[in-house]
């Protein structure tokens, strides 16, 4: 009896071995219809245009499925992570450069078919964007995505806030971070401590996009050029940790991590937020949550300011989504998944109209449409000075470390020293562990 | 002639066999769930492991656990895990049994705070900690009550700003969600005693505090022991409130708990190897503490 029941205990543990040990992608007929699965982030402005796309492609590709899946932008990483770990990740899915950067790394991703889309090859592929816009997916001689959007952020200004704090939006403007503390302190509304309506906060999760930039323009970088050290010059850093101390409750009270996301309280103009920090898709948000407000004039962008004493003129860092097709599938889906991707991507104009979201070819940058966008200059400007978010496999843990600094300056009431030397600390051991 | 009295006869064997049949189906779901990932994870926190990588990892042995040992990060959120464990736990099982105390001893109105304390149990952890996060906002109702109760107009509670703060407003979290789904095992604990027993200790002139300390409590000691595990386990598999709470720009230091720490190491830095290290050592902390619970609670049993 007891072996029985040990053979039997012994069967049923190793039961979920066999079925789960499997994985492995069956190949595909060279003739057979293939299904594709496509999963992207939700965006209701894009849902409509890719839909088409997908009827579109189907109807011109007979045997060719294609399944548009949206996941919430919050939630789509882990998604497509955990599918990927399973070995059952999507064909075809679109990620943001700081993330797109493992799945090259770690071969997850084909190297785009050139022959199917109508390249020579990744030279010329690479001309039709613009300046830096591909340096992240391009490895090894490689291209491995399509860029859907590039972005900066500049600075939204609500012309009424500071009307109704007796300022002139269009002269009083803030041009350096100083000058964005003491014009937010003008415009910054308070109960007591709890402040009611803001000048101007941060993107406070974004800290390698955002904050990065600043800690550049005072001389400091994150990462050394050698990619060997990390927390270049200590008081560029400190002088930084010491602004966002004074921004946060334990300074000038000027804004916090914990209050509602500035831009979206931005686009519903309720007098409560003054300047928030977004991208030119922040207009179509605009249009779609307030169309009064947006057609009124009374909001505009100006560029990212910087420091008085910067020694280096750095604007927004600029990141981007890209699409990318999965390596475990057979030639052809791989194939079929580019030539989709890019019957997408060809109509960029449409994108751009349609969604504010910019694909960066340098035909769409150079067209008419783009310059007629409201402040696209302005976006293009900062473009110029900007450089690419910092991209390596380490990119989120590192973005955790900054945060836990600025985070500790701002609300635990670390000094900017103490909380510099932990970040230096701390940032340099995981550059060791890479 | 020994040997033969010691088989079981053909109607054990028959009663065995069927027994067995029985508990198949449970032991196979307890293998696909339970044991098997338990199994790999294990397996899995031997290796250097990419969650990304298609390349074969590389066997370490027990480096994943002599590093996380010696990882300050990672006793920050063993802390952060008994802090938030002892805090909400206790509060949780002392105050679940006095409101199962307080419904039972009321005829009116019973059902009503039954369901009344049980609905945010129903309400899924994403939910909870999503509405809970309006009320901490700097302008939301967590400032306003405080500060009526308080009369200390203007005062910002830092509710999800301050390192102390957060940890107590993950606890209040925790605490609301599932007082309730507590305060009904009790009730029915409650429900199993005899009324015998209450009305000799009437005819014996007993106070209340007497019935409670001598009759109620005893008795409901299973209860008690099995409200305890549960919450306790409850606690120290915490996520989802400290999850959104730092998604929402909560410092991350104070609520690091554990399971938090296993999904960013696993998930967000793809260090599968030293996740599963991390849940693993969990996993032991949890059977640890069920273990010394059920002997504590063994010691000193009492039967009337």
């Amino acid at each position: 009896m007891k072996k029985t029941v040990l053979l039997l205990l012994i069967v049923l543990l190793l039961l979920p071995v066999g079925i789960f040990a499997g994985g492995q992608q069956e190949s595909v007929d060279e003739n057979s219809p293939i299904t594709l699965e496509f999963w992207t982030h939700e965006d209701p402005n894009r849902d409509a245009l890719e839909n088409r796309y997908v009827e579109e492609f189907m109807a011109a590709n007979p045997g060719v499925t294609i399944n548009r899946v949206t996941h919430s932008s919050k939630k789509i990483f882990e998604l497509v992570l955990t599918a990927f770990a399973a070995n059952a990740g999507p064909d075809i899915f679109n990620m943001q450069i700081e993330q797109a950067y493992s799945y090259i790394i770690n071969e997850r991703v084909a190297p785009v078919d050139y022959d199917a889309i109508g390249y020579t090859g990744a030279q010329e592929m690479m001309d039709q964007y613009i300046d830096g816009s591909m340096d992240s997916v391009y490895m090894n001689g490689e291209v491995y995505g399509i860029p859907l959007e590039l972005n900066n952020w500049a600075i939204y200004v609500n012309k009424r806030v500071f009307a109704d704090a007796g300022l002139d939006a269009e002269k009083d403007y803030p041009r350096t971070w100083e000058e964005m503390a003491d014009i937010s302190e003008k415009l910054v509304l308070r109960n007591g401590e709890i402040i009611t309506r803001r000048g101007f906060d941060f993107r406070y999760p974004y800290y390698l996009i955002s904050m990065v930039p600043m800690v550049e323009q005072l001389g400091g970088q994150l990462v050394s050029d050698d990619g060997k050290t990390a927390i270049i010059n200590d008081n560029a850093w400190i002088e930084f940790l010491t602004f966002m101390q004074e921004w946060g409750p334990n300074g000038r009270n000027l804004g916090s991590p914990t209050y509602n996301n500035a831009r979206k309280l931005f686009n519903m103009d309720n007098n409560d937020m003054a300047m928030c920090l977004s991208g030119l898709y922040q207009a179509a948000r605009i249009r779609s949550d307030n169309q009064e407000f947006y057609d009124s004039g009374d909001w505009m962008v100006i560029p990212f300011p910087t420091f008085e004493n910067a020694v280096k003129d750095v604007a927004n860092t600029f990141y981007g989504q890209y699409y990318m097709v999965n390596a475990q599938n057979t030639d052809r889906e791989i194939e079929m998944a580019w030539k989709f991707t890019k019957y997408m991507m060809d109509h960029d104009e449409e994108y751009l109209k349609a969604v504010n979201i910019v694909p960066p070819t340098k035909s769409l940058m150079a067209s008419e449409t783009f310059k007629n966008m409201p402040y696209s200059q302005v976006f293009v400007d900062d473009l110029a000075r900007a450089e690419v978010v910092y991209t390596a496999e380490n990119g989120a843990k590192m973005e955790e470390l900054v945060k836990e600094a600025v985070e500790s300056v701002m609300l635990s009431g670390i000094s900017p020293v103490q909380a510099h030397a932990t970040l230096k600390a701390k940032a340099q051991e995981l550059l060791d562990e890479m | 002639m020994t040997k033969k009295k010691n088989r079981p006869g053909r109607i054990d064997r028959k009663l065995a066999r069927w027994g067995l049949i029985f508990v198949a189906p449970s032991i196979a779901f307890f293998s696909v769930f339970s044991f098997y990932p338990i199994g790999m994870a294990f397996y899995t926190s031997l290796f250097k492991k990419n969650l990304l990588s298609l390349k074969r990892p590389d066997f370490i042995g027990l480096k994943n656990y002599i590093y996380l040992f010696g990882s300050s990060d990672f006793w920050n959120s063993v802390e952060a895990t008994f802090v938030f464990a002892l805090g909400t736990f206790l509060p949780l099982l002392i105050a679940s049994l006095m409101l199962a105390a307080f419904i039972m001893s009321i005829s009116k109105a019973r059902r009503f705070f039954q369901m009344a304390y049980y609905s945010p149990a129903v309400i899924s952890s994403v939910v909870s900690a999503a509405i809970w996060l309006l009320i901490f906002d700097p302008r939301g109702l967590g400032n306003q009550w405080v500060n009526a109760i308080l009369q200390t107009p203007g005062i910002d509670n830092r509710w999800l700003a301050d390192s102390t703060m957060v940890r107590l407003s993950t606890m209040i979290v925790y605490f609301w969600k599932y007082i309730g789904y507590f305060v009904i095992i009790f009730i029915s604990g409650l429900a199993n005693i005899p009324r015998s027993m209450y009305e000799a200790a009437e005819i014996d002139g007993a106070t209340g505090w007497a019935v409670f300390w001598k009759i109620t409590f005893p008795l409901l000691k299973p209860t008690v022991v099995l409200v305890s595990i549960m919450s306790m386990l409850q606690c120290l598999k915490t996520f989802s409130t400290q999850y959104l709470f730092t998604q929402s720009g909560a410092p991350q230091g104070p609520i690091n708990v554990i399971t938090l720490n296993i999904y960013n190491t696993g998930i967000r830095d793809f260090r599968i190897g030293r996740a599963s290290a991390m849940s693993i050592i969990l996993f032991s902390i949890m059977l640890f503490f069920t273990w010394l619970q059920f002997r504590t609670s063994k010691s000193d049993e009492v039967n009337y």
